[in-house]
């Protein structure tokens, strides 16, 4: 029998209880105490939507938005800081981050839409443990680490060590709280870009994102040595050690640049996918953007706004 | 499950509510408020329908748990408007015929809004990037883009 469109509104996600701790301490006694069942919410962007679609299902959420001193960009002895609540917005317009880490600016600038870049905040982009993040990615670039704090202590996890599978990271999220992220700041001969293809500029997930920092003499046109980051090519995201390797102390050259950009279409492992292509079609891409990269990269240290 | 309450300041108008702990901000909104011109469309911040002002930034109301906008400050399309006047911005959409079927409408208007209030010149680019989190099917987008520009024009040269 047709009973007609049910035009009354319903609820489609659910969790018991939401708490707002005031200090750190609290809130990870409350993480505690959940025995498994809480989650905490910053952004909430990846969260929700995660409910929503029954991914995750947390009884309660333990709200850190109201927790102070986390909001901030700050240098703090040689490393860049950001705190649990930082955006992508802040990092998009801090002046600190566009003239130490540009990459990051420039990954954190393209992230969702505006809505979700005053929302969302990076440490929550890292934590989801998505392989082509786009924080996630000139954060491994600029080789940033992670600051975890539970009730049994605190400790520093490399992001080359942070990232186990996709989704899935060193931290225990029903226990344990992210509660920084840095990273050294670039020096003068040293330089960062961020590219991203998608389908389109805003909403759309990256096909594929590639973070480059390079470090390069150019009087005596050499590089000194680069740290390149990709994804999504593969489980988590990635690092083309091999590539790096190709351009560590070697010349400023076409054809050094060039081998680079194959070497890292090899070592990455793309598959074929119905959203982001063909795995041929993404190998070739890696090289196009790796080669891209490099190019922009010295560029930018000869001092061209690129 | 046991309400709580939570205060919060909704077009210029203190209002104190109970909510559940899994009540999101868009249905407090629309089905405790009243406040329908807010749109829900696809509920995973991608659409923007839902786009309202929360301290001073515009984000998207489907993700938001209610209780987060305790002691927060927030606008809705409802309070664009001033005693009965259109802002520059409604006027301009439309004059220049931004709108259509209007379900973008609210998120598009509170965007702009939200743009011209950091920035009161923005270059054509800086239009397009502050409506990209809107989704609209049917203007193509050039309409509201004119609209806004003309209404950056007027505020300019009226102060609003």
């Amino acid at each position: 029998m047709n009973q007609g469109m049910n035009l009354v509104w319903s609820k489609s996600l659910h969790w018991e209880k939401y708490y707002r701790p005031q200090s750190i301490p609290e809130a990870l006694k409350l993480l505690e105490e959940s025995g498994g069942h809480a989650r905490i919410i910053a952004g909430g962007t990846d969260l929700i939507p995660q409910i929503r679609n029954k991914e995750k299902e947390p009884k309660v959420l333990v709200d850190i938005t109201r927790l102070s001193g986390l909001n901030e960009i700050k240098l703090e002895n040689g490393f860049i800081k950001m705190g649990a609540l930082v955006t992508h917005s802040q990092v998009a317009e801090s002046p600190l981050i566009r003239e130490r880490a540009l990459a990051l600016s420039e990954g954190a600038s393209r992230l969702g839409s505006p809505q979700i870049r005053n929302l969302g905040t990076v440490v929550g982009n890292v934590v989801s443990g998505q392989p082509g993040a786009d924080t996630t990615i000139p954060l491994l670039a600029l080789d940033a680490r992670v600051k975890v704090v539970s009730q049994r202590g605190e400790r520093i996890i490399p992001f080359t060590e942070f990232f186990i599978d996709t989704g899935i990271t060193a931290v225990d999220s029903t226990r344990e709280m992210v509660t920084e992220i840095s990273f050294p700041p670039l020096l003068e001969n040293e330089t960062s870009i961020s590219l991203r293809l998608a389908r389109r500029k805003a909403l759309a997930l990256p096909i594929l994102t590639v973070s480059v920092v390079l470090s390069a003499n150019l009087k005596k046109k050499t590089f000194h040595y680069a740290r390149i980051a990709l994804g999504p090519v593969a489980p988590i995201p990635f690092r083309a050690k091999e590539t790096e390797n190709r351009l560590a102390s070697a010349p400023i050259e076409d054809g050094v640049i060039k081998e680079a950009a194959r070497k890292a279409a090899q070592e990455s492992n793309p598959r074929t996918s119905l959203i982001r292509g063909s795995e041929e079609y993404r190998r070739a891409i890696v090289a196009n953007l790796v080669e891209r990269g490099i190019r922009k990269g010295i560029e930018r240290l000869e001092g061209k706004h690129v | 499950m046991s309400k709580e309450k939570i205060q919060t300041e909704v077009n210029g108008k203190m209002v104190t509510l109970e909510v559940e702990p899994d009540d999101l901000l868009v249905d407090v909104l629309r089905e405790d408020l009243g406040l329908t011109g807010t749109k829900v469309g696809c509920r995973a911040g991608e659409c923007g329908s839902c786009s309202i002002i929360l301290n001073g930034k515009v984000v998207t109301s489907c993700l938001i748990p209610a209780m987060k906008a305790d002691g927060g400050k927030i606008m809705t399309i409802e309070g664009l408007e001033k005693d009965g006047k259109l802002h520059p911005l409604q006027k301009a959409f439309v004059e220049k015929g931004a709108i259509q079927c209007g379900f973008c409408t609210p998120g598009m208007l509170l965007s702009a809004k939200n743009l011209l209030d950091q920035n009161p010149d923005p270059t054509l680019e800086e239009m397009k990037i502050a409506i990209s989190g809107v989704l609209c099917r049917c203007t193509g987008y050039q309409k509201i883009i004119h609209a806004i520009h003309a209404a950056s024009e007027t505020i300019r040269k009226q102060g609003v």
